[in-house]
């Protein structure tokens, strides 16, 4: 970053966000204690502290499997991006219902247990040999625990810390933390759901889950197979065609190193920057042109096509790259420029456009 | 002592351990290592718990004493690691909610209420 930093940079869209989030998340947990009731027998019904117990959880569990939905569903359809770029705040407030749900659970099972609670807690269901009652508690602190790392570490201010390859690894675990709290429900809540409301929302969610994302990585694996060289200039590859540049957005190029180059075109001239944003690495090629800058489709940075520089007063910077044509196609040199090399943008001449 | 009292006496032991290292971070620490945050002071509780919980990390990275690496990742490693991990997760999140789904005791039969009273005496036929 590279002014100063604020708890929170509020915009109209994310405060709109988050009110929908947060009204959502209410409804929700008013709709179960209000209706929940309704569906079990007269001799199961809860009391009031295990409905909120059960009415926490299964909001931190859909809404955990909401938020990992964003990322596949913005990589296999561009209308879903909005829903990306504050996707930082979902992750807080799911930590905060998972948070409920714990304070509910010490509240009710652990109030007036003659140890401290969270002796107690680790101290009940020790049976880790027998699957049959499996200890599902240690599984769900486990995932609460992650949830709260990543929660506690989402200022980018820890972005810029720890670099962003180590704190997007940390933010991965966020896949651990859900295969703990899967377990943590098959193993406890789900052995005694009276009806089918909680197996659908497991095995549903997590079944919508594994889809979107194996579906997105596919996608993505395709996309990402390296251009091949020029045959007169191996040191060059072939980008496309002049025409295979989409109107306001970048052709992406994966190169064979595993990096990738974005190509735009604005007014009759092509320009070639990485297509890696300086801050969470998102695709700059699919991000939208405004003023001569390209805007990173995760969270609104911008990059000046012909050096690759933020506008100040920012300074994160992108690699800018050589390009030339041959005819109407386009070759590349996948070696990328010094950061802040300005280039002179590549005139299409007219016949060719 | 037991192994649960054990484990939350080591947690105790992180947590105050953390406590230390974030204050001492907020107060000697942030302004030399992020530019950023040289006047800026109404986003520093945010920071708290995650110095508390990461404290190793921030020792590690404040040692360190150079600012952030500003060369951008040229590699997407974790779009690889994305695809290989959901791939481990579709068989590992199979066998846990199959396990879970089996383990089910679907033959309890949910029980109906029934009133409670004196039995029926013959003088109430």
């Amino acid at each position: 970053m590279s002014v100063t930093y604020r708890p929170v940079g509020w915009t109209r869209s994310k405060i709109v966000y988050d009110a929908v989030l947060l009204a959502g998340v209410a409804l929700y947990l008013i709709g179960f204690m209000r209706f929940a009731p309704r569906t079990r027998l007269p001799g199961t019904l809860l009391d009031d502290q295990s409905l909120a117990i059960r009415a926490y959880g299964t909001c931190a569990f859909l809404l955990l499997t909401l938020v990992l939905m964003i990322g596949p569903l913005a990589r296999l359809d561009a209308r879903f991006l909005p829903l990306l770029y504050n996707r930082r705040h979902f992750g807080v407030i799911t930590c905060i219902v998972a948070a409920s749900h714990l304070i509910a659970v010490f509240d009710w099972y652990y109030a007036y247990s003659p140890l401290s609670p969270w002796v107690a807690l680790f101290a009940t269901d020790a049976a880790y040999g027998d699957l049959r009652g499996f200890p599902f508690i240690p599984l769900g602190l486990a995932a609460f625990l992650i949830l709260l790392v990543l929660a506690a570490t989402s200022h980018d201010f820890w972005l810029n810390f720890l670099t962003p390859p180590v704190w997007k690894s940390l933010h991965m675990s966020i896949y651990a933390a859900y295969a703990l709290a899967v377990g943590h429900v098959a193993f406890g809540a789900l052995q005694d759901a009276r009806n089918a409301g909680l197996p659908a929302l497991v095995v549903g969610g997590s079944g919508m889950l594994l889809g979107l994302h194996l579906a997105a990585a596919w996608r993505e694996r395709r996309r990402d197979r390296p251009a091949p060289a020029s045959a007169a200039e191996p040191d060059w590859i072939v980008a496309g065609t002049v025409g295979d540049v989409p109107a306001g957005r970048g052709l992406i190029v994966p190169l064979a190193d595993g990096s990738s180059v974005a190509i735009f075109r604005e007014d009759g001239a092509l320009s070639a920057i990485s297509n890696l944003c300086a801050h969470q690495n998102g695709p700059l090629g699919e991000g939208r042109l405004r003023d001569g800058c390209v805007v990173c489709p995760w969270h609104g940075y911008e990059y000046r096509l012909r050096d690759g520089c933020a506008p100040a007063p920012f300074t994160e910077r992108v690699a800018t790259y050589a390009i030339r044509l041959d005819g109407r196609t386009i070759l590349l040199d996948p070696r990328p420029n010094p950061l802040g090399t300005a280039t002179q943008p590549l005139a299409i001449p007219r016949e060719t456009r | 002592m037991t192994g649960a009292a054990i484990t939350v006496m080591l947690g105790q032991a992180w947590l105050v351990a953390g406590l230390g290292v974030g204050v001492a971070f907020l107060l000697f620490g942030l302004d030399r290592v992020d530019a950023s945050a040289r006047g800026a002071y109404g986003f520093r509780p945010l920071l708290l718990p995650g110095l508390v919980l990461l404290w190793p990390l921030v020792i590690w990275r404040w040692l360190e004493a150079t600012p952030a690496d500003t060369q951008p990742s040229l590699k997407r490693r974790h779009k690889r690691a994305h695809a290989a991990i959901w791939s481990g997760l579709a068989l590992g999140l199979t066998l846990i909610l199959g396990t879970g789904l089996m383990l089910r005791q679907h033959d309890v039969p949910a029980s109906s209420s029934v009133r409670i009273g004196p039995a029926p005496s013959d003088a109430d036929e």
